[in-house]
């Protein structure tokens, strides 16, 4: 059959053309409105709430896949708010309210580098000239750093931080706490793993991650911690505790008298009160320090 | 079998979507910075035009051409695999919410993509070349389509895998980027050029 030759006149048969489309137009339509309802999925109204209220940056940072997994996460009781360190603490109390659950006070973050080992402190065991990415430098042989546990320098961090808060001075990473919103990119990004979070009103922090003895780090660093564990025996409030050769800060302890950061022979603890706020007693203790390495 | 493994050969190799006949570029540049991605796109273009197969072609036969109206067949199948689609993705969402995480973003992607309507087109026209002296029929169709699927995955997961290895090397400026793609799969295409000269 010839649907076209019922008539042989043109308009007719444009007709016919247009009714084949709008009855398979109709036909399909239907379709995928039965096939809508009975596939219908109740998608949580509390969701979407949760992820109107979250702040949208999908950095990653809580380890979801954006802001959506979290929101999803979230619902199902699987994540605590406090993962989220971009949202504002009022619409994280707008969230808190919506599960129904109490939101727990949490002190702000900031990110530091636990490394001070920049050209002039560690030196480079050889000559990297390949792609000046961390990723890069890392996959070759652990990177130039003499030290497998220092920053490498090359700016991976600087380059995902959406706040621009890392400046590399010297082939040394630093993060600007006053910039820093603590969404972990640079944590994650990190191939040497030695950026990590600590509380923004910590009053010290160790600069080295190298777990290694003190021997081994005496031999590629100037500034490395060698465990003494001076800081640990001399800390009046028992803040301190050793771990794999590195000091441990338990925050909620410290009160900041900077005992440790005094005793610390290799000055790698530092106080963060110095580049808060130059305070002469503190500027004090850094000329004694500087006289004793000269 | 001899027909079975010409269908394959054809399918993969001497006229792969992306690099013989160069359908389906927009995912294959798009969708191609990450292995895991480019996976799940060349998984749910596959699914996809087994689908259209399945459905296009009967339509085709036993519909369009009875009633003389084959000359609507792009515009059809355009209809038909765009609310195949949008059904596929419903149903998917309800009945498998896992597979929906993984591949439910790419099936709006792919609503009208040129490598399956491609497919669908092609298997209506003349395939004498590749089936020798068997007819064509609904089966060799869907071994056609699922094969040109996996050859589609199989080039964006070279492609992935070679952008994200790109990242650890130093690009002049200018070619950084999306250029340095053009050029890679400037690469890939040439080296399947090899697999034109067999002859079935």
């Amino acid at each position: 059959m010839n649907l076209l030759e019922i008539t042989n006149q043109t308009w007719i048969s444009v007709g016919i053309v247009a009714g084949i489309f709008a009855g398979s137009a109709i036909l399909i339509g239907a379709l995928i409105l039965i096939v809508g309802k009975v596939f219908k999925v109740n998608v949580d109204e509390k969701i979407s709430k949760i992820l109107e209220n979250l702040a949208g940056a999908n950095c990653g940072g809580c380890g979801c896949s954006g802001c959506s997994g979290f929101a999803d996460k979230l619902a199902k009781g699987g994540a605590s708010l406090n993962d989220c360190h971009v949202t504002s603490p009022e619409k994280k109390a707008e969230i808190a309210k919506l599960l129904g659950i109490e939101l727990k006070d949490e002190e702000r973050t900031v990110a530091v580098v636990h490394c001070m080992g920049g050209i002039e402190n560690c030196e480079d065991k050889f000559v990297y000239k390949g792609n000046p990415t961390c990723a890069a430098n890392n996959s070759l042989l652990g990177g130039s750093k003499a030290c497998s546990f220092a920053c490498l320098g090359c700016g991976d961090c600087k380059a995902v931080c959406p706040e621009n808060a890392i400046e590399v001075t010297g082939r040394l990473a630093q993060v600007d706490p006053d910039r820093c919103i603590s969404c972990g990119a640079c944590i994650t990004t990190c191939p040497k793993n030695i950026i990590d979070r600590i509380p923004a009103t910590a009053p010290v922090f160790v600069a080295c991650s190298s777990t290694c003895r003190a021997k081994d780090v005496m031999s590629v660093c100037k500034v490395g911690c060698i465990g003494c564990t001076k800081c640990a025996k001399s800390c009046p409030h028992g803040a301190i505790t050793m771990k794999d050769n590195l000091p441990v800060f338990d925050y909620t302890k410290c009160t900041g008298c900077l005992t440790c950061v005094n005793v610390c022979p290799r000055h790698i603890i530092i106080s963060r009160k110095v580049t808060a706020e130059e305070t002469p007693e503190n500027n004090a203790v850094e000329e004694k320090a500087k006289e004793k390495t000269e | 079998m001899g027909t079975f493994i010409a269908i394959v050969l054809a399918a993969v190799l001497t006229n792969n979507f992306i690099t013989a006949k160069t359908y389906g570029i927009c995912p294959f540049l798009g969708v191609s910075k990450k292995t895991s991605s480019a996976a799940g796109m060349g998984i749910a273009v596959t699914l996809v035009m087994v689908l259209a197969t399945l459905v296009t072609y009967p339509i085709y036969t036993y519909v369009m051409v009875p009633l003389k109206i084959e000359f609507l067949e792009i515009i059809f199948f355009i209809f038909i695999i765009a609310s195949l689609v949008q059904m596929l993705e419903k149903i998917i969402q309800k009945v498998s919410p896992t597979l929906y995480g993984a591949m439910g973003i790419y099936l709006p992607l792919i609503t009208t993509n040129c490598a399956v309507l491609g497919v669908t087109e092609l298997l209506i026209g003349d395939m004498s070349a590749i089936l020798g002296t068997a007819s064509m029929n609904i089966g060799w169709a869907v071994i056609y389509s699922l094969f040109a699927g996996l050859g589609f995955t199989l080039v964006m997961i070279i492609m992935s895998g070679m952008r994200e290895k790109l990242n650890y090397y130093k690009t002049p400026k200018a070619l950084s980027g999306f250029p340095i793609a053009m050029v890679t799969a400037c690469f890939i295409c040439m080296a399947f050029y090899v697999f034109s000269l067999i002859s079935i």
